[in-house]
């Protein structure tokens, strides 16, 4: 890219953060700096989904900042903020997250019964680069996601598919298993629980949907080991957490600390409460993805394997249907434009400081931008790499 | 496409009737049509007029126009295959092609083109439903007592519109004496206040819909009721056996949402005696669809209140709707993950109240009502919107024929006021007690 194209670019995304954005979200450098990437070998991304779907205007629209604090006042000045980003397609949970990691438009069963049809960034990234199962892994909450790890293709698929892990499933069973019976204790208590789920990792975690793939690091004692650590953060957290993402939270960062992956991608999940119909819990659920994003980027900033070599993206799976022309928050079935309208949030390696830009992006990007930065190509792939980013 | 739909009664002989008509339809349409006519024992009398009429409007359009109307339809249908699946049950059908459109990524093309169909013929079926004589109608939307209402934020989704009109209700200090003095004592012998009985022709044409069972309490004890009445707290026993139902289903296995929801409806649960004030088997049907089919609503009081009150707007059309919120319990922990379970004894974890929480949502939940209520002909340019909350010494009051915001009344109107202005709005002046109609609300 040309100097002069850069200087456009850069004031193009000034432009937009004055326009779209609030003072307090304006970088103190007059144009946005670019921070160094690491090579693609040493580089590694971390994809954070607002899973269930956020509508524009509880989230990046100004209404919305109360909810996001930590990406609006923290995050968004230190990266790229893309305020335009779209998601085509299905807008159901598997078909939208399946675009995500596709970069291809899926239109497979809703219900998480088959895999995407187009090979994963897990699968080419993996399989590209020779890498074993512990460098890609899915940290998800719905378990229709098992199979979202690989695609179906036969030269593709489990052989190069992702480590999905699905926290809240083992979370789901085992709080299931405490109601079930009058004996023993039950939700309140918490180091049951803890036990219990200790225990189920032992009988074999294949039940909750996960999927994880062995190599020859003996890979399942050390994911059993890290699993159990995470799982006695969580109960023995003095905040006594119960949401499902936080468990998945503390999931990632064990799956960081113990093995580095270069491409990890954690759907947190809460947000969908919306379905219940109560606004208060969908936007609280907002603002507990929102810290989570932030503590995530937090570690990475504490971990050595991570920091300075990390680019982290921020997207919604996708919209919730609007008030007027939809069923409102609770929804994403409408398809109209509230359902698709989402925005992107890039930061640290790589990516130009205290920008934006209100070129319209699609989430299907994603995937080849993700590719693009960690030194692989992906076929059959719909989306574009992000010129800003790549 | 040849269906076989088992229909009786009237709805047999409409599809005789507009047999030619039907067969001239895509696949989809027909078979929509059809799974309508099916329900025709549970449609409330403005469905099946509204059956009557489509079924009329498309039999009088020629063929040629209406071939040209469903072109994109019909094409959708050849490209995806629907055209030629081979089911002939019209709801197997339905759920057949829906699958078969999302698996050839159609469905949101599909979607857009009924829905363009039918706006190009909703016009003309409105203007013959709902002439612009038609009567007024009123919807009273209440927050109930204990709801954390911030006053500086109150009914905020109603920016700039209305009047607000400041209350005084000396004498009103409890939920029972706000109630009494708002619609009026239930008229001795006709089982409701007289703001009811003398502006509906049947107790399908007055509803009430609520999180706890104060309106029941006040405005319909009598036996047997004049009005409608749908309670959240007293539907309780009947949300326990469903809930029961769907929890052994899930411990049982399901293979998709769409066997679950099957499965739901397959269920012959019905409340127990006196739950319901009104239990014909369409109020029956009613409600079992508004817990199993509305998100949250067998879970979240408040939930229930706006999905039935917007099904009830959409599919009955009350003259009169009122709803009242309450105070949503907080979540338990890990509640959320074992969603049709029920605690057991020995999870001593307190109930507690979210009053803060219950307020945000039910600023939501009152504008999707009123959302709701405006997209439908038959409330939308007729129809008087108050809200209250029973705490708060203020209304706001929208008329849908005249929405714009107004100038604050300067002067307190009593609740005998605003139950005058009811009567006046219905055009029924024998109600309206020692009350003043609203000026400021009535013109």
């Amino acid at each position: 890219m040309s100097n002069s194209a850069m200087m456009l670019r850069r004031r193009e995304a000034l432009r937009v953060l004055a326009a779209c954005m609030a003072d307090w979200w304006l970088p103190r450098q007059l144009f946005a700096q670019r921070t160094s990437a690491a090579r693609p070998r040493d580089r590694r991304v971390i994809v954070v989904t607002f899973g269930g779907g956020v509508r524009y205007e509880d989230t990046l629209a100004r209404e919305g900042w109360v909810n996001i604090p930590h990406l609006a006042s923290d995050i968004v000045p230190q990266g790229l903020v893309y305020p335009a980003a779209r998601h085509e397609g299905l807008t159901g949970h598997f078909n939208s997250t399946g675009a995500l990691v596709t970069g291809t438009r899926q239109n497979v069963d809703a219900y998480g019964s088959e895999p995407p049809v187009t090979p994963t960034i897990f699968e080419m990234f993996r399989k590209e680069r020779g890498l074993p199962p512990e460098e890609a892994w899915l940290i998800a909450t719905n378990k229709s996601f098992g199979l979202m790890g690989g695609s179906r293709l036969r030269s593709f698929g489990d052989p190069y598919s992702a480590n999905v892990v699905l926290p809240k499933q083992m979370l789901i069973s085992t709080v299931k298993a405490a109601v079930s019976t009058n004996a023993g204790p039950g939700v309140e208590d918490r180091r049951a629980l803890a036990e219990r789920m200790m225990v189920a990792l032992d009988e074999g975690y294949e039940g909750f949907g996960w999927r994880v793939y062995e190599s020859n690091r003996v890979l399942s004692a050390d994911v059993k080991a890290s699993l159990a650590k995470s799982l006695l953060a969580y109960f023995n957290d003095p905040a006594s957490p119960t949401s499902g993402d936080e468990l998945t939270f503390f999931m990632a960062k064990e799956i960081m600390n113990r093995f580095a992956p270069s491409l990890l991608v954690v759907n947190f999940w809460d947000i969908d409460i919306a379905h219940y119909g109560a606004y208060s819990l969908y936007l609280e659920a907002i603002r507990r993805t929102d810290r989570l994003v932030h503590e995530l980027w937090q570690h990475v900033q504490a971990s050595p394997q991570y920091r300075d070599r990390t680019t982290l993206l921020v997207v919604p799976e996708m919209g919730r249907d609007s008030d007027v022309a939809g069923n409102g928050f609770a929804n994403h079935r409408s398809g109209d434009e509230s359902c698709r309208r989402v925005w992107l949030v890039a930061v640290g390696a790589g990516v130009p400081k205290g920008a934006g830009t209100e070129r319209p992006i699609r989430t299907l990007d994603v995937a080849p931008t993700v590719a693009d930065m960690l030194g692989f190509k992906m076929v059959e792939c719909e989306g574009k790499a992000l010129a800003e980013l790549t | 496409m040849q269906f076989t739909s088992p229909l009786t009664g009237a709805a047999a002989t409409l599809a005789r009737q507009y047999g030619e008509t039907l067969a001239r339809l895509p696949a989809t349409v027909h078979a929509f049509i059809l799974v309508e006519l099916a329900k025709w024992p549970l449609l409330f009398a403005p469905e099946q007029r509204y059956q009557r009429a489509l079924l009329e409007h498309l039999s009088r359009t020629p063929p040629h126009e209406l071939e040209q109307a469903v072109a994109g339809i019909a094409r959708i249908e050849a490209e995806s295959g629907v055209a030629r699946l081979s089911e002939h049950d019209p709801a197997r059908f339905q759920d057949a092609s829906q699958a078969l459109l999302r698996t050839r990524g159609l469905f949101v093309g599909w979607r857009g083109e009924v829905d363009a169909f039918f706006q190009t013929i909703d016009p003309s079926l409105e203007a013959a439903l709902y002439p612009a004589d038609a009567p007024r109608r009123l919807v009273v939307q209440i927050y109930g007592s204990g709801i954390g209402v911030q006053r500086d934020r109150l009914w905020k989704p109603f920016k700039g519109m209305g009047v607000r009109v400041p209350l005084d209700l000396e004498g009103a200090g409890t939920t029972e004496g706000f109630l009494r003095q708002l619609a009026g004592e239930v008229e001795a012998g006709r089982g409701a206040p007289a703001l009811f009985t003398r502006t509906i022709d049947s107790p399908l044409d007055g509803w009430i819909v609520e999180s706890d069972a104060a309106l029941h309490a006040v405005y319909g004890a009598a036996t047997p009721a004049a009005l409608t009445g749908l309670s959240y707290s007293r539907l309780r026993p009947y949300r326990d056996d469903l809930t029961r139902a769907l929890y052994h289903k899930v411990q049982d296995g399901v293979d998709s949402p769409q066997a679950f929801a099957a499965y739901a409806r397959s269920l012959r649960i019905v409340p127990p005696a006196g739950t319901l004030l009104n239990p014909a088997d369409i109020l029956l049907a009613f409600v079992r669809d508004v817990l199993i089919t509305g998100n949250g609503t067998l879970l979240v009081n408040n939930t229930f209140v706006e999905w039935a009150a917007i099904q009830a707007l959409r599919r009955a059309q009350p003259r009169i709707l009122i709803t009242r919120f309450g105070v949503r319990d907080k979540l338990k922990p890990f509640s959320s993950m074992v969603l049709f379970s029920q605690p057991r004894p020995t999870d001593h974890v307190p109930i507690a109240q979210d009053p803060a929480g219950s307020f945000i949502d039910v600023e939501q939940l009152s504008y999707y009502i009123w959302l709701n209520a405006e997209k439908n002909p038959a409330y939308r340019s007729r129809t008087l919107y108050l809200f209250l909350a029973e705490d708060v010494d203020e209304m706001l009051a929208i008329r849908s024929d005249a929405p714009a915001a107004a100038p604050r009344r300067a002067t307190a109107a009593r609740l005998a006021d605003v139950r005058a202005t009811m009567a006046r709005w219905l055009d029924a002046p024998a109600v309206q007690g020692s009350g003043q109609p609203i000026a400021e609300v009535i013109g």
